[in-house]
């Protein structure tokens, strides 16, 4: 089975060529590795390669097509991008804009609101503040707009990557 | 006698108080708020007490609770810790006014200290060395100009009530001190309510060192050598070490001598923290005094071989100190890390949430105070500290590389650490030298975070394990599909066999 993987900036074409339990030969867009793959703890994998030793540990990040995955020195962001991951990916560019939501990537609390739905705004102002573990984010508009609704009030507890406030 | 002892703090530093309070004999007491049921320090204790909501100011900051709390399940004493309640002066006149013993100075020593006007005004006194700068808050900006002028450029504006880098602005030019006094003012009213300022010589590569004191109720006192803490982010240390090799055998006799005079001046009794701003030359000035335990305590336990916990509970006692100047040395090198939930990638964004698997590094020389587990959820309303790795070598170059072994061992997964930004400074030239200050993050940025984003090799290796977890995962929920292509011939063989033993 051939699957499209992107990480970070960069899209590639991979395929599994043939499988003997752990042995795997798997192409890579034009290159071919021979390679020992196990999952030695729950989200760990150990690789054996040319004779050298590699650990690599998964974290799923939101959905089971997307991973954070770290290799020695590095952190990587990893897409699964199939055909439903396609569609979605240009359906959350029509609905959910990155322009017409605002949230925060991580966790907290509410600090404050400091705007009201039906507000227009300038390019720049705050519109709340979000604390984590006593660092306080603000969170601004990068171009004029509307406020269209408030979806959270001063005081509640977020999720990371939930809608705050809808903007226009 | 100290039989019971009620940790007002959470974290890893509730636990490693609790660690000694166990050697000892003495019952420790845990309180904990809504959202530490599951925490370490709960499970660790011997008896623990709800004492409210999950913000600190509702619950560990909540000085009536935790004084009901102590009276209720009868504690003779309350360790602080560090920060919440640590460094204030009302809890602790409180624990007297109720007849329990506060494992820390009295209000006095803690009042004189904490006000930064106040201490530098004792300290003058005293004769101890300062940075040269105004001793009072200046309100006329007249005569501010002229205070600067004869200070000296460049120059540092603080908050009285500052701490943690806010309301602090750096002057290098005389056209710009009226703005940045503003800025600060402002500053300092909104983080702190207090908007009094003061101006201080800023040193140019300045080094953040500090000496450890430990003092009785009955005047004596001794330092227990120093602790280079410059490499630091945003005035927050990251790693601490000692010996400092910046240091002289006469510079540190000179300076522990100086903090014990410092810790005297306002007859000050436990373990304390004077903290001096030393340049290249070694010219060292008074820069505050912790009047608490330190986050990096261990790596001055690690050299000297005193359990720094043990100490404040005699000395809290009332127990003569029998630790005699003369016969304490520094033994090797230890080098502490502090592992933070932030994204050192995301301009060190906290990063609370569940560990999915943490592995702690072992062996020789290695030491970790941490309080997480796997399944533990870090909230998001207190500190990120995770936990410290505190490493000895004989030789400052054996610690290094016993730190960067253990830094690879250690694995957090499920939130992002700063795990690997540490990795990056062990490699660092400066650091691995010793020859850096407090701009060491500053002045190696380049090296510390635009570093190689990965080889092509290594990003085929993370999509090649990312593309068999998918493909093992689907397999599993649909292994009819999917047998085809990934087929596993042994084990249709063993399935075709057992149907027909059947």
């Amino acid at each position: 089975m051939s699957l499209e993987i992107s990480i970070n900036k960069r899209t590639a074409n991979i395929e599994l060529l043939s499988r003997d339990e752990n042995k795997i030969k798997i192409r890579v867009d034009d290159k071919t590795y021979d390679l020992d793959i196990v999952m030695v703890e729950n989200g760990v994998y150990s690789l054996l390669m040319d004779g050298k030793s590699y650990n690599v540990e998964l974290i799923q990040n939101q959905s089971n097509k997307k991973y954070i995955v770290n290799t020695l020195y590095n952190s990587n962001d990893v897409e699964i991008i199939d055909a439903e991951s396609k569609y979605l990916k240009s359906r959350k560019k029509d609905e959910m804009d990155e322009n017409t939501a605002i949230s925060s990537p991580m966790p907290g609390k509410v600090v404050k609101i400091l705007i009201k739905k039906g507000d227009k705004i300038k390019a720049g102002e705050t519109v709340i503040i979000i604390s984590a573990m006593k660092m306080e984010s603000e969170y601004k508009v990068k171009k004029d707009r509307l406020i269209k609704d408030v979806l959270v009030k001063e005081g509640d507890i977020i999720d990371g990557n939930q809608p705050l406030v809808l903007i226009e | 006698m100290i039989k019971k002892v009620l940790v007002a703090n959470r974290g890893e530093i509730a636990v490693r108080v609790m660690r000694s309070c166990r050697e000892l004999g003495i019952v420790s007491v845990a309180v904990f708020s809504e959202a530490d049921r599951t925490s370490m320090h709960v499970r660790y204790a011997d008896e623990a007490y709800f004492i409210g909501n999950s913000p600190s100011n509702e619950s560990y900051l909540v000085i009536d609770k935790i004084i009901n709390v102590a009276k209720e399940c009868d504690a003779d004493a309350i360790h602080p810790g560090y920060g919440f309640l640590s460094e204030n002066a009302n809890f602790s006149d409180r624990c007297k006014q109720e007849g329990i013993i506060f494992i820390g100075p009295s209000s006095y020593a803690i009042s004189t200290m904490g006000d930064k006007i106040t201490a530098r005004q004792t300290m003058q006194k005293a004769g101890i060395p300062l940075i040269p700068g105004t001793d009072k808050e200046i309100s006329d900006e007249k005569k501010l100009l002229e205070t600067v002028k004869n200070i000296g450029f460049p120059i540092m504006i603080k908050a009285t009530a500052g701490g943690g880098g806010k309301g602090m602005r750096l002057v290098r030019e005389e056209k710009d001190v009226i703005s940045a006094v503003r800025a600060a003012k402002s500053e300092a009213l909104s983080a702190f309510g207090n908007d009094a300022v003061y101006v201080e010589k800023y040193i140019d590569s300045p080094h953040h060192i500090e000496f450890q004191i430990l003092a009785d109720k009955h005047g004596n006192v001794v330092h227990l050598f120093e602790r280079e803490c410059s490499v630091q982010r945003r005035h927050q240390k990251v790693i601490e070490e000692t010996p400092s090799p910046i240091m002289t055998k006469k510079v540190r006799q000179e300076m522990g001598e100086i903090a014990v005079r410092v810790a005297k001046a306002v007859n000050y009794d436990g373990a304390g923290t004077v903290e001096f701003i030393v340049d290249d030359d070694l010219n060292y000035y008074f820069l505050e005094m912790n009047t608490r335990l330190q986050v990096e305590h261990p790596i001055t336990e690690r050299v000297v071989g005193i359990d720094l916990v043990t100490e404040q509970l005699k000395i809290a006692d009332g127990e003569i100190l029998d630790i005699k100047q003369t016969e304490l040395f520094q033994d090797g090198h230890a080098i502490e890390c502090r592992i933070y939930a932030e994204d050192p990638d995301n301009n060190f964004m906290p990063n609370p949430g569940v560990i999915k698997h943490i592995t702690e590094p072992l062996g020789l020389g290695v030491r970790h105070d941490g309080y997480v587990y796997e399944g533990y959820e870090i909230p998001i309303f207190y500190d990120p500290l995770i936990s410290k790795l505190i490493i000895w070598g004989k030789t400052r170059k054996e610690a290094i590389d016993r730190m960067k072994r253990a830094l690879y061992a250690y694995k957090i997964t499920g939130i992002k650490t700063t795990i690997k930004f540490l990795e990056r400074i062990m490699e660092i030239p400066d650091f691995v030298n010793g020859k850096y200050n407090t701009h060491f993050i500053e002045e190696n940025k380049e090296a510390l975070f635009s570093y190689n984003k990965g080889t092509t090799k290594m990003e085929d290796i993370a999509m090649i394990t990312a593309y068999f977890d998918y493909v093992t995962k689907l397999e599993k929920i649909q292994p009819q599909r999917l047998s085809n292509t990934l087929g596993n011939n042994w084990k249709d063989f063993g399935r075709k066999k057992g149907v027909l033993r059947m």
